[in-house]
């Protein structure tokens, strides 16, 4: 079906037959679990449950656990939530945005990425939950007849604009990610018995593979990509619109949007790429995940690294040329104040290391790829730590100028998140199908098929990878 | 019903178009991806789910403007900053949000209506390997209307695995 140029390198190695990508994608699904499956899943839920005895704590004894004080209102929270929703957009970028472009190289990553966006989402959602203080009243934000005489919610707020769009992101990405796994989950049905096929055939909706069914399918996908895209970009506008709309120095400023949105990108693919590495190895998809798809993602953390560059430079000429001295300050403040330590491993991570990605050998490389996706995770970590804490230390009256220490409590809560965070992705990877084999099948060249082995696509991906 | 049964994508979408030519009363086609093409070969009327999605979008904007003016105009205006009380800039991400909401629910919802689909149904399908590597065409066979012979002479020229018949419709 599908015609590939010999110049181009393969998007699948190996030169698969259409029972291979079946057979190879459910493996881990279909055998038993393997030893570093149990080790990372069980490390996973004892950091989840690091997260939920911190949370408690937090829950029955009140904010003052936190290091928070009245100058500082906002920190660990708000940074670790602006941390996990950036990462979650990069899910939502790889399918709709590539779907748009017809980047055939996304298929092989989309569903782990988009169930990337939806844990990560979810992680952002439990700091909003927390940092609310009294997560017992969390519903406030949403605007519902209630006991004070129906006391509406202030539309003119990014806080509760904040609330639609995080809402709205995660069930339509919940839905995408949905969707797209029914024809996988028909599969994964077709070939189970007992138990386990009772249960796909339930959640795969009676999917039979009728070419009317599909012509449906491939419009909602369409559709559902084209919604997608304008809503990862709004969402992550809105959520930099919860600074950008206040009047705090540092935080009041349009660049915010558009850089917030690079940023997510970068962020987003720096932990794709960090879960990739790994997990087409341990999974055994090398042949699936090529080199190929991690040098494109490389690139595009450089490009966006160098985007969130710079803009963090471009503030700075903004605040020196608008000639507001309070806006000088803070950024004066924010590069040789108290917190420049964490001004500079943002620069240092986030502008500077990427640019390594120019040499095609750091492109090329899994190991160094896997350091650089921590550094940059650690980078955009840094960079709204950077944005929140340090615009805010300082603030207009110099009496109340204070500085921020999290707390163990904060530190348990962050650590554990990611707890959360993995322990659904090690679920995921042993129930449904990581890779999207509908959509790898319909790039695989038709001829590997005829001739499987002796092909030249097979020739190369076994010296390649062999 | 005569199914022909292929491993093949591009030997299942010539069999059809020269199945569609000569007038046969192709049922359907099953395949384990989309096949580019095959739905226009089959004359599958375009589906009016942008339609729909369009329809979805307009409620959800018409719902979000409505929610967002009642609310802060109508029922309790409340000054909050000296801000104007119906003030339509503020309100456009919230809408923009619910448009989507609506359009990405109300389509995903449509789409399991048209195509029958629901959680649990059970799955009657012409061929477990469908989901796999095969590609089923299925052919309706009229008493006395359909040469039974040639059809599946045409189905072996095309390169099929196997041809059998199958008596319940899908």
């Amino acid at each position: 079906m599908s015609y590939e140029s010999p110049i181009r390198e393969p998007l699948v190695n190996g030169g698969k037959t259409y029972a291979d990508v079946t057979r190879d994608i459910l493996r881990p699904m279909e055998n038993k679990a393997s030893k570093g499956w149990w080790i990372g899943f069980t490390v996973s839920a004892i950091v989840l449950g690091i997260w939920i005895a911190a949370s408690t704590y937090t829950f029955l004894t009140g904010l003052g656990v936190w290091g928070l004080n009245k100058t500082v209102g906002w920190a660990f929270d708000i940074t670790n939530f602006v941390f996990w929703v950036g990462i979650g957009h990069a899910g939502t970028l790889i399918s709709a945005v590539l779907l748009l472009f017809r980047q055939k190289w996304r298929m092989s990553i989309n569903r782990s990425a988009e169930a990337m966006t939806i844990f990560a989402v979810l992680c952002a959602a439990s700091f909003i939950l927390s940092h609310m203080g009294r997560p017992w009243v969390a519903y406030w934000p949403i605007p519902l007849p209630n006991a004070f005489g129906t006391l509406w919610v202030n539309f003119n707020s990014p806080l509760v604009w904040d609330v639609f769009a995080i809402s709205t992101y995660f069930s339509v990405s919940l839905v995408f990610w949905y969707i797209g796994l029914i024809p996988d989950i028909a599969t994964t049905r077709d070939r189970a018995i007992g138990f386990r096929k009772t249960i796909y055939n339930f959640l795969s909706m009676g999917w039979n593979g009728s070419t009317r069914t599909w012509h449906r399918y491939e419009m909602i996908s369409l559709i559902l990509a084209g919604i997608s895209t304008p809503l990862v970009f709004s969402v992550h506008s809105i959520v930099s619109m919860d600074f950008a709309t206040s009047l705090v120095p540092g935080w009041h400023t349009t660049i915010f949007p558009p850089y917030f949105v690079a940023g997510a990108i970068f962020s987003g693919f720096g932990m794709v790429l960090t879960l990739l590495v790994i997990g087409r190895v341990v999974l055994k998809q090398e042949e699936y995940i090529t080199m190929g798809h991690l040098d494109a993602m490389c690139r595009v953390v450089m490009l966006t690294g160098t985007m969130v560059g710079l803009a963090y430079i471009t503030e700075f000429f903004v605040a020196a040329y608008s000639g507001v001295e309070y806006e000088q300050y803070a950024f004066i403040n924010r590069a040789s104040g108290p917190y420049w330590w964490s001004y500079w491993i943002m620069m240092g991570c986030n502008l500077i290391a990427p640019q390594v990605f120019w040499t095609k050998w750091a492109r090329s490389t899994p190991w160094f790829i896997f350091v650089m996706s921590i550094i940059v995770n650690i980078g955009m970590w840094f960079e709204r730590f950077v944005i929140i804490v340090t615009s805010l230390h300082r603030d207009f009256l110099p009496s109340s100028w204070t500085m921020y220490t999290p707390t163990l409590t904060e530190f348990m809560i962050l650590f554990g998140s990611f707890g959360l965070f993995f322990t659904l992705y090690f679920l995921f990877i042993r129930y449904l199908p990581t890779i999207n084999m509908a959509e790898v099948k319909s790039i695989i060249p038709t001829h590997s098929h005829d001739d499987h082995g002796s092909h030249a696509h097979a020739e190369k991906g076994e010296t390649v990878h062999g | 019903m005569l199914l022909g049964v292929y491993d093949n994508p591009d030997a299942t979408l010539n069999v059809t178009k020269s199945l569609k030519e000569k007038g046969y009363d192709v049922y359907d086609v099953y395949t384990p991806f989309a096949i580019h093409n095959l739905d226009r070969v089959l004359g599958v009327k375009r589906s009016r789910l942008s339609t729909a999605a369009f329809c979805f979008a307009m409620t959800g904007l018409v719902s979000a403007i409505s929610l967002q003016s009642f609310t802060s105009y109508f029922d309790w205006p409340m000054l909050i900053g000296g801000k104007p009380f119906l003030h339509i800039p503020t309100y456009i991400p919230i809408t923009f949000e619910l448009s989507i909401l609506f359009t990405a629910f109300g389509m995903v919802g449509s789409f399991f209506v048209v195509n029958k689909m629901f959680w649990g149904r059970n799955t009657d399908i012409i061929d477990l390997r469908v989901t796999d590597d095969r590609f089923v065409i299925a052919v309706n066979v009229h008493d006395g209307k359909t040469d039974v012979n040639e059809l599946s002479n045409i189905f072996k020229k095309g390169g099929a695995l196997e041809v059998r018949e199958r008596i319940n419709e899908l």
